[in-house]
């Protein structure tokens, strides 16, 4: 049956789902009339605004970020601003993309949204100037209220629909300061998490809507040979067995029917080429990557590093590995999709990538873009995860046009931990030319692995079979270190699982590999490993005082109680220079970590204690996959498919402290949701290998 | 047909005497608070109260709790000591656990309300947190045990 809506009960639906997705105490919903300003801005009558933001919220809290600049831009208090993500258009998009990801939330939408803010506040101002026969400049906002000096004119509400009929200026003056920047406000979306409140894609209804759970096949992908679906049809409650290109779906009216009706499921796989591949498999095929004797492309070759190699009193050479790992997002891949009776399609979906999924959605749907509403919920975590759900999304399409209802469609953890698009297993070979003295004459990286991007923008091919990936040499091609001679190459290595960008991408594993092997070097040569970075950083004012800030935060060199040692890495990436110290014990040979101290320098702090969490998360998630993380690959599929066997790190591994050191250093603004992560491994590593003199060359830390 | 008690209210449902109370809870009685993550017990995000003591809902089959009452987030009221030190602290990033956390915090300190460090570790090791906001749950819960004293 499909809900014949009528006009006023599809608004009715719509409009309860939207206060729902909302996520905010109803006294800060805009009333009614709300008045466009910009397309990021609408004002109601009532002073509330309506921000527009053009990213997800999905706990890295740019809504509360957005929020506040656009409060302390506009004049109003922080609580009448409510945030929801826009739906996808031009003004929201960032080099053609709407998308939240690589830690631009803040420092690429700073100044569109100050500056869309200084808009509503001159239109506002011209109409109250023209209505009350007063020069504009002597007005301003405050606590959203007009003002001319100490006089209230009015609140903002009364002038918004006046206002918005008013031209836009293109280019507003911002105000001098900033009054909210870099302060610590509570965040907008907290309360109705901490209250429980429907927030999330998995948690809303809709009149009819039924449930699909996925039953999927091997990441390595292809079509189910077989699918017996007698048992599942005698679920109560299964409405339909949907088959799908890697799998099936089954479609109940509530969804303990469907996990049930999915469990029941026979499926077979044919046995493909890839039915044998596992993870030692792939290792070996980075090995010999590593090895390949043609030339490899490589971004650095600074000096001579035969020359200097020849020239060394000793040689040292590492190999180092890490594996595939998982986003694992709290929340499940899950969405809903609504075809209309008017031949519209509504979809609501946590994702990460507005446009991307459009694109899945018109493919899958065959209608064009402007005919499909999509909703952007809160999103149960994401960390790169929610950029590509461009097969899930597909599928759910597939079941909603099968059943002829509107769909609520899930994937199992099994399927969200099983489907793939990990952050790449590499490898490195790094060799380390000393003179005499220990110093430093030059360094070799081979780094071999997959190449995320060429799987991410599978069909499209940017990078040629063989060829370069930035990701791949991420944090390495770039590095601010001076080695002497440097030369850095990249074997692609390929294998038939996905890899996509994973918290800090391609920073994570070449922050471990060279901080990790630094401190080998430091060892070799008898050198304190903050001496050693900071002869390597002498040249650069900015890079020094991160090290030197985070040293005398952590008290590096004071003397610490028995069996503890402290790890330093330094990794810089998205705009950001990050340092991290590590203080360790070992007990019964399981690492413990005491403390985290964290420098970071990402140019000027907008939200601060937002930014906080930031560095806190991101700490915690480089720990967790130093010690536990790895996707094992076995019989050309996923093995652990559920926290069973995918171990986060759960409570009593998180450090007792983390300590956070800003440095404004005034350049130009950075990331903070991802630069935080990659120095945790390597600074945790270190501080083990000063433990116990050796060295950890593969994570994670913690044998399966 | 089950009978259960859900927050102080005397329910009825009709549902399968093994159908886990996550799914009571969310499909049959549209409280949302308690959150699939992984449907074996080992993620925490469905955690309610079952006559105070922490479960996960989603292994729990509602048969096993006819006769005894459940308290779900919603359950808590928005004014519970750990709900306003959770926000104090600024704890969610994401949220999904969050509902899981604090009723697996209010089982805690029901049972010893004064928990130390390590208590209070062991009794959280059963909830995770993928955007890793360990440490401001480890202090929420220390501000609620100072502040119900």
């Amino acid at each position: 049956m499909s809900p014949a809506l009528t006009r006023r009960g599809f608004v009715a639906a719509s409009g309860s789902l939207l206060v729902a997705l909302a996520a905010r105490p109803a006294s800060a919903a805009p009333g009614a009339g709300a008045a466009p300003l910009t397309a990021f801005l609408e004002v109601a009558t009532d002073g509330r605004v309506k921000l527009w933001s053009p990213t997800t919220e999905m706990g890295q809290g740019t809504h509360t970020a957005h929020a506040l600049l656009v409060a302390g831009e506009l004049g109003v208090p922080l609580s009448a601003v409510a945030v929801e993500t826009a739906r996808p258009a031009a003004p929201f998009r960032r080099n053609g993309q709407m998308s939240s990801g690589g830690s631009w939330g803040v420092r690429a939408w700073e100044g569109p949204l100050r500056t869309a803010a200084a808009q509503a506040r001159a239109m506002l101002l011209a109409e109250a100037a023209a209505r009350h026969g007063l020069d504009p400049a002597a007005l301003d906002i405050a606590e959203g209220e007009v003002r001319d000096g100490a006089r209230v004119l009015g609140g903002i509400g009364a002038y918004a629909a006046g206002a918005a009929a008013r031209p836009v200026p293109a280019e507003p003056a911002l105000r001098a300061r900033h009054p909210l920047a870099g302060t610590a406000v509570p965040r907008v979306d907290i309360p109705a998490k901490v209250r429980g409140e429907p927030v999330f894609c998995s948690d809303l209804s809709l009149p009819g809507l039924v449930h699909a759970w996925a039953r999927l096949g091997p990441v390595t992908g292809g079509a189910p040979a077989r699918i017996d679906d007698r048992a599942t049809r005698a679920v109560p409650g299964v409405i339909d067995v949907v088959r799908l290109p890697t799998g099936a779906a089954v479609v109940a009216t509530g969804n303990w029917a469907a996990i049930r009706g999915a469990e029941a499921l026979a499926l077979d796989f044919p046995e493909g080429p890839d039915a044998r591949l596992d993870s030692a498999a792939i290792s070996a095929g980075m090995t010999a990557a590593l090895g390949r004797a043609e030339a490899a492309p490589a971004p650095r070759a600074d000096g001579d590093f035969a020359a200097a190699e020849a020239a060394a009193a000793r040689v040292i050479e590492a190999e180092y590995e890490v594996p595939y790992l998982a986003h694992a997002p709290m929340e499940p891949w899950n969405c809903i999709v609504r075809f209309d009776a008017d031949g519209g399609l509504e979809v609501w979906a946590p994702t990460q990538a507005q446009d991307r999924l459009m694109g899945a959605i018109t493919a899958a749907s065959g209608l064009p873009a402007e005919k499909v509403r999509l909703h952007t919920t809160q999103l149960g975590g994401g960390f790169g995860r929610r950029l590509r759900d461009m097969e899930g999304m597909r599928d759910a399409i597939l079941v909603a046009r099968a059943v002829n209802r509107p769909v609520h469609f899930h994937w199992p953890r099994e399927e969200e931990l099983g489907q793939g698009w990990f952050r790449p297993a590499q490898k490195a070979r790094l060799k380390a030319a000393l003179g005499s003295s220990g110093q430093l004459l030059g360094l070799a990286i081979r780094t071999a692995g997959p190449s995320m991007v060429m799987d991410f923008a599978a069909p499209a091919t940017p990078i040629r079979e063989g060829g370069l990936d930035g990701t791949s040499v991420q944090s390495l091609a770039d590095t601010r270190y001076r080695f002497g001679a440097y030369r850095l190459d990249y074997a692609m290595a390929r294998f038939p699982v996905p890899t996509a960008p994973w918290r800090a991408v391609g920073a994570t594993q070449n922050g471990y590999f060279l901080e990790c092997f630094l401190d080998e070097v430091a060892m070799a040569a008898g050198i304190d490993p903050l001496a050693l970075r900071r002869t390597l950083l002498a040249h650069d004012a900015r890079a020094l005082r991160v090290l030197d800030t985070v040293a005398e935060a952590a008290g590096w060199g004071t003397p610490l109680p028995a069996g503890r040692a402290r790890g330093i890495a330094y990794v810089e990436s998205y705009g950001s220079l990050c340092a991290e110290v590590v203080e360790a014990s070992l007990a019964d040979g399981r690492p413990r970590v005491h403390r985290v101290t964290v420098a970071l320098d990402c140019g000027r702090v907008i939200s601060r204690d937002g930014a906080r969490a930031q560095v806190e998360g991101g700490v915690v998630q480089g720990l967790s996959a130093a010690l536990g993380e790895a996707v094992e690959i076995r019989g050309g599929a996923v093995a652990n498919r559920n926290f069973d066997g995918y171990r986060l790190l759960r409570m009593p591994d998180a450090p007792a402290r983390i300590d956070v050191q800003f440095i404004e250093s005034g350049e130009t603004i950075g990331g903070v949701g991802e630069p935080p992560l990659p120095p945790a491994a390597p600074a945790l590593v270190n501080a083990l290998f000063a433990l116990t003199g050796r060295p950890i060359r593969r994570l994670p830390i913690l044998a399966a | 047909m089950a009978r259960l008690s859900v927050n102080g209210r005397q329910r009825e449902v009709e549902a399968a005497p093994d159908m886990p109370l996550l799914w009571v809870l969310r499909d049959l009685l549209d409280l949302k608070g308690a959150r699939y993550g992984c449907g074996i017990g080992q993620c925490g995000a469905c955690t309610v109260l079952v006559d105070g003591g922490a479960v996960r809902s989603c292994i729990t089959p509602v048969e096993t709790v006819a006769g005894r009452e459940v308290t779900t987030i919603e359950g808590l009221g928005g004014d519970h000591p750990l709900q306003k030190a959770w926000i104090a602290a600024q704890v969610p990033q994401c949220g999904y656990c969050q509902a899981g956390q604090i009723l697996q915090a209010a089982a805690l300190l029901a049972e010893t309300p004064k928990p130390t460090d390590a208590e209070i570790d062991a009794a959280m090791a059963g909830n995770l947190c993928r955007c890793g906001t360990y440490l401001r749950i480890r202090a929420a819960i220390r501000a609620a045990a100072g502040s119900a004293a």
